[in-house]
């Protein structure tokens, strides 16, 4: 029907574009057809305006926005270039005219991994901006105590440099697409591009076009259905596999994170009523919550390690000079007291609310559609030499089958599957072994041919071994090609995955040679980054390449995403 | 064609390349602490047996844990015999390497459990620092060949003892792998070429048993063994050994044609190239006649009922070629350990202590093992294992004695020795769960707390002083030999056990079973009634084996 020529060029077109180009080529193909007359780009007359798009991404949401800005912006005549700020050269920022930057936050209000650098930069440097002209859309998650930070610091830095801010900062929660949308045609009409074919924008397709999961808070409620401790009784951890079972069908991908939001402990809660004299059942207001006190310091504040900020105030509010440090709420109540007849509900404000912690998915909907696993580790740390626990791991360990648990999905479009017939290498030591479980699973059901490799360490083989019986038949059925596995508490020279990698380098090379996509999850300090310096090494050596030539190497396999992370 | 039935085993070794098979790739294997199914035959020759924790397979399935793999080794010590400094050695391989538990078995060698696989090439390469070594321990070839453990049983004690050693060398498989495998170097001692006339490529049928048993004490249950020689002592000298062939005691439960047999005397040989001769010559017999299709009829003792005595003495003499002189006259008067000191007659001294079901541990009642530990490194003692799981704290200079008994004393080993009841002391358990993959009921676990309970009933009757033999398995196998005793109890189920009697005291006369699938509390109570009738209609000297005999109650 279309003669073989433009077909060719079709066909080229599809096959160089990612899954989200594609997507939105499909929308915005629609949007033309749905008669919004010609796009901009055949519009040649119109002077074009440079502009430079940065993001700063984890989980790839900014990165999925950026692109579609770029897109967009080109279409509407501007000569758009959108650049990883990890790949950015910082002393360009002087030569910048327009500066759009997406970027989102981690952490405890920390920017992502790759826009450290960049953040750090910002802080420090001293040279003027006075000809840029910028504007910011930041990705943030209103669950946390520091509402997309990141994107208010690189604000504040940009203005004390004597940037212009064109555009107030557009703050998104995880529901982004519609604010963002707002921002790009803002933008759009600023630059005075508007002008002609607004309408395309109007419905910019990728961002409704249903193909592209949107991406909602959605709470969802799951019974567990089962949890088991997997290591075994002389072991020195505790790992839970837990299952979540919901009645309807879950919009989630191998790789993604369920975020759950724990509840705090009863006796501590009652312990804060205590000391702070509060009446438990005064209904009480706040910004984001309403409820009585009892239900709000259990439900929804965080009452564990407040933030610097938080004690600050408090120790405005009680009248007491406290060290700048991080403290749980009933310590500043006991040492610090308040004073008398100070209202109960003044605490209240000065809290933020109880932050979601993630945990990778280690099932595939593929599998079980209604159902999704996590692989939860007892966090344990030392306050005064005496051992307390994490607040979200004990909880989901403490819970019993049948209980429900509400939690939503947090996509992570950065730590997904190759096409089936790519190779993959996991390493995923401790709870890293989570979204492998998954990738797994999946490659088995949909009978994927690309080879897998998998490397997993843990303390003792015989107690800590976590899915042994699993992956025992996944290498039996040929489904994992190689496991290579390491324990260090079993041998007097502890040996981690890196030794093992290493041990392997030549294979290894070789498989990265030959397109594998290399994965890394679990613990970022100092896992992920000795395993990083591993695989340069292994690369050098193996590859017959320097230092900067290994690097090269990695960086070239991160930009093809073939070198990807789910570490924390 | 004939090897089409012969049995998988038979066909691993076969394929086996020296019993090498895929061991050394199965000890390489990540992930699982288990070996290939193949291996699991072949590592039995190497004197290990894979096993797991039966307590704990449930719970580890649903942790999604394989089964808690671990290997028992089994060390190869004829006559059971073990110097000061290599038991210093087994005291720290038992707490480096396997349960700390030290087990002496009813064949006079020591067993660890829960070898990690990780951890058996450590342990068997310390064992050979110590010129230790696990060798045919186990599988089908002849196995740790028992001798009188007591020094003071004969001034020629030590001549006999010698003849298991050389026995032992005499039947070792030629194959160099155990070197290769698990100490990954050429032997230590020096080794002839690999081929094999004994063995050849196919090994035996089944296991294979010798024992020596000086008269007039049958410590070592003699006659249960394939080969028993009985050492003819005149006026304390060594004349030579009646040979007698055909022993065993393993059935299964419900299969009439296995059966327990005592080895039957076919003659005497005097010198020593004669008995090893006919000894070897037993052991052709048995690898070219025994049944290869059926391990249930492997054992010689069947061969040896399918040939007829008599064809198989035939056979005996035409491949000695010697006639065996007829047999001379023995006596068993006795079956046990002598408790305490005695004199041996090299003049050193020897205390006999008794290991409740052989394990020497650390437990409320005593320290065994640090006991004995402390002996050991004294370095003023060596150690022997009796076939009652024993141990004999040997060859003490009479200017140590009171250091040594010192010790016993401290560790409470004297006190557990002199103050258990005869009954007891004479007692064998197997080791039966957990370890046991075959064991159906609990033994060496349980047995003692039930004979806590039997010693009332003795008491009450007034026969305690009376060394009743009493011998518990977990299954018909018969680790523990209870068809040689006056009431043996074999597992048949958990909580479950056949009860034999009518065995003499001195492992002459096979018991027969009594009652089948009795709980504790009919065992009490039958052992009630049996004991009580026992007591008042005893003929003087009569033992409670032969009393149930000749009142015809099994
Ligand atoms: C350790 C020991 C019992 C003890 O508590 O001391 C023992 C333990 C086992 N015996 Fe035994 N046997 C032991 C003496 C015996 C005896 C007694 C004797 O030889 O004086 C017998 C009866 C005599 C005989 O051989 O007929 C004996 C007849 C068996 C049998 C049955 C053989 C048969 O012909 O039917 C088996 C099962 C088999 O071989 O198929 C067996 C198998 C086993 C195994 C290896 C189970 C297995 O095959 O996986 C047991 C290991 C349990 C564990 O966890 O340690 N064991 N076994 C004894 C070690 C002796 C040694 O140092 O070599
Ligand atoms: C993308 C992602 C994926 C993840 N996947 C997994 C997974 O698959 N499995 C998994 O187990 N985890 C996973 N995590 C980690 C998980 O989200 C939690 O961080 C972890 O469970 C700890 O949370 P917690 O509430 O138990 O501990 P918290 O209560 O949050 O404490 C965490 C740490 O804060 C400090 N701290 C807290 N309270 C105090 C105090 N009172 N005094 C001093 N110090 C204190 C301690 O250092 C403690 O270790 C993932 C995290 C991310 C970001
Ligand atoms: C570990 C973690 C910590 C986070 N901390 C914050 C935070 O402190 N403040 C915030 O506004 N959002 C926070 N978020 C939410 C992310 O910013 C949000 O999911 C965003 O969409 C991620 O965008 P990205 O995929 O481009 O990284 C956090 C997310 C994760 C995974
Ligand atoms: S008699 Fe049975 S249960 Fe006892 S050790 Fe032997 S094989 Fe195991």
């Amino acid at each position: 029907m279309i003669p073989e020529t433009k077909l060719n060029i079709l066909q080229e077109l599809i096959n160089t574009s990612s899954k989200e180009e594609i997507i939105w080529i499909n929308g915005y193909l629609n949007g033309l057809v749905s008669g919004h007359g010609t796009p901009a780009t055949a519009k040649s007359s119109q002077p074009v305006k440079k502009i430079s798009i940065l993001y700063g991404t984890e989980t790839g949401n900014s990165k999925k926005l950026a692109l579609q800005f770029t897109t967009v912006s080109k279409q509407h005549a501007l000569n758009a270039r959108c650049t990883a700020v990890e790949q950015y050269r910082h002393e360009d920022l002087v030569k910048e005219g327009y500066l759009f930057i997406v970027i989102s936050t981690q952490g405890e209000g920390e920017p992502p991994e790759a826009a450290k650098k960049f953040h750090d930069f910002l802080h420090t440097t001293e040279t003027r901006l006075e000809n840029l002209k910028y504007s910011i859309l930041a990705l943030g998650d209103s669950s946390y105590p520091l509402f997309c930070k990141t994107g208010e610091d690189v604000d504040a830095q940009l203005q004390r440099l004597g940037a212009t801010r064109v555009l107030p900062m557009q703050k998104c929660d995880v529901d982004y697409e519609q604010p963002a949308e707002d921002w790009f045609k803002s933008v759009i009409n600023l630059l005075g591009a508007g002008q002609q074919a607004l309408q395309p924008v109007a419905d910019v397709p990728a961002l409704s076009n249903g193909a592209a999961r949107k991406h909602t808070k959605k709470n969802i409620e799951g019974v567990i259905t089962r949890s088991v401790n997997l290591n075994d009784k002389d072991s020195t951890r505790r790992t839970w596999h837990i299952e979540i079972r919901a009645d309807e069908e879950l919009d989630y991908e191998v790789g993604d994170s369920i975020a759950i939001v724990p509840t705090n402990r009863h006796e501590v809660v009652e312990r804060i009523i205590e000391l702070g004299k509060a009446d438990a059942g005064e209904q009480v207001t706040l910004a984001k919550s309403a409820g009585t006190i009892r239900e709000l310091l259990t439900d929804k504040l965080n009452i564990c390690y407040l933030l610097g900020s938080a004690v600050k105030k408090y120790a405005v509010l009680a009248g007491h000079d406290i060290p700048d440090i991080r403290m749980d709420l009933v310590d500043l109540l006991r040492i610090y007291p308040l004073k008398d007849g100070t209202p109960f509900s003044e605490v209240l404000n000065i809290l933020h609310p109880i932050a979601p912690r993630l945990y990778s998915v280690s099932s595939s909907p593929k599998m079980e559609p209604r159902e999704v696993h996590i692989t939860v580790s007892l966090n344990g740390f030392l306050k005064q030499d005496e051992q307390h626990y994490g607040l979200c791991s004990s909880f989901l360990g403490d819970l019993a089958v049948d209980t429900v648990i509400t939690f939503y999905v947090h996509r992570n479009r950065s730590f997904k599957l190759p096409d089936p017939d790519k190779d993959i290498i996991m390493v995923g030591p401790g709870t890293g072994i989570a979204p492998f479980r998954g990738f797994l699973q999946e490659r088995d059901v949909e009978a994927a041919p690309g080879r897998n490799w998998l490397f997993f360490g843990e303390r003792n083989f015989t107690s800590d071994f976590f899915y042994q019986t699993e992956i025992q038949q996944y290498h039996e059925t040929g489904v994992l090609q190689k496991v290579n596995v390491a324990f260090s508490r079993d041998t007097e020279k502890k040996v981690y995955v890196q030794h093992r990698m290493k041990e392997h380098g030549k294979d290894l090379f070789n498989w990265l040679e030959k397109g594998a996509v290399l994965y890394v999850a679990g613990s970022k300090v100092p896992m992920s980054q000795e395993v990083e310096e591993t695989l340069l090494g292994i690369i050098a050596e193996h590859g017959g390449k320097s230092e900067t030539g290994a690097k090269e190497f990695l960086e070239q396999m991160k930009k093809e995403g073939r070198y990807q992370k789910d570490v924390y | 064609m004939a090897d089409k039935q012969y049995t998988a085993v038979e066909r691993i070794k076969l394929a086996s390349d020296g019993l090498r098979g895929s061991l050394a790739a199965s000890l390489k294997d990540e992930l699982t602490g288990a070996i290939r199914e193949d291996d699991q035959a072949l590592i039995k020759f190497h004197g290990m047996y894979q096993q797991d924790d039966r307590d704990r397979r449930e719970e580890r399935s649903e942790k999604k844990l394989e089964w808690l793999y671990s290997f028992m080794i089994r060390l190869r010590l004829p006559g059971g015999f073990m110097t000061g400094e290599q038991w210093l050695g087994m005291h720290h391989v038992a707490g480096e390497h396997a349960t700390e538990v030290i087990k002496i078995t009813t064949r006079q060698t020591i067993q660890l459990h829960g070898i990690l696989k990780s951890h058996i090439k450590p342990t068997l390469r310390s064992f050979d620092t110590l010129k230790l070594d696990s060798i045919a321990a186990c599988g089908d070839v002849n196995r740790n060949v028992t001798c009188s453990a007591h020094p003071m049983e004969s001034p020629i004690h030590q001549q006999v003892f010698e003849y298991a050693d050389k026995i032992s060398q005499m039947a070792l498989p030629k194959t160099r792998s155990y070197y290769e495998i698990w100490l990954d170097k050429e032997p230590l001692l020096n080794k002839e070429e690999e081929i094999d006339p004994l063995y050849q490529d196919r090994y035996l049928p089944r296991k294979f048993k010798i024992s020596i048993a000086i008269p007039p004490n049958n410590d070592v249950d003699v006659f249960s063994n394939d080969v028993a020689l009985i050492a003819i002592i005149e006026n304390n000298e060594l004349k030579g050994f009646n040979i007698a062939a055909g022993g065993g005691l393993g059935t299964t439960h419900g299969s009439a044609t296995t059966y327990p047999r005592l080895a039957t005397v076919l003659g005497f040989c005097d010198t020593e190239e004669k008995v090893l001769k006919a000894v070897y010559e037993i052991i052709t017999i048995q690898r070219d006649h025994g049944d290869r299709t059926d391990r249930k009829q492997a054992r010689l003792k069947y061969t040896i009922d399918r040939m007829g005595v008599e064809n198989f003495r035939k056979e005996l003499e035409l491949r000695c070629g010697f006639q065996l002189e007829a047999a001379l006259p023995f006596e068993f008067t006795e079956r046990i350990d002598h408790f305490g000191w005695n004199m041996g007659a090299n003049g050193k001294w020897h205390y006999t202590a008794f290991v409740e079901t052989g394990r020497v541990t650390d437990d409320k009642r005593a320290s065994f093992k640090t006991a004995f530990f402390e002996i050991a490194a004294t370095g003023k003692a060596n150690f022997r294992f009796t076939a009652n799981q024993n141990i004999i704290v040997s060859d003490v200079e009479e200017a140590d004695r009171s250091l040594i008994h010192e010790i016993l004393e401290r560790y409470g080993v004297v006190g557990v020795t002199e103050q258990s009841s005869e009954m007891r002391k004479n007692a064998i358990a197997c080791v039966a769960f957990n370890t046991c993959p075959l064991a159906l009921a609990e033994a060496q676990r349980y047995l003692p707390s039930l004979v806590t309970k039997i010693e009332p009933i003795l008491a009450k009757h007034g026969v305690l002083d009376d060394a009743i033999s009493i011998r518990m398995t977990g299954c018909p196998n018969g680790c523990g030999r209870p068809t040689l005793a006056e009431i043996g109890l074999i597992g048949t189920g958990y909580g479950k056990y056949n009860m034999h009697l009518g065995g003499d005291r001195n492992g002459l006369r096979l018991n027969r079973k009594y009652k089948d699938n009795l709980e504790e509390p009919e065992i009490l109570a039958e052992l009630d009634g049996l004991v009580g009738s026992y007591s008042r209609e005893q003929e003087s000297g009569e033992s409670f084996g032969d009393f149930i005999i000749r009142k015809n109650i099994v």
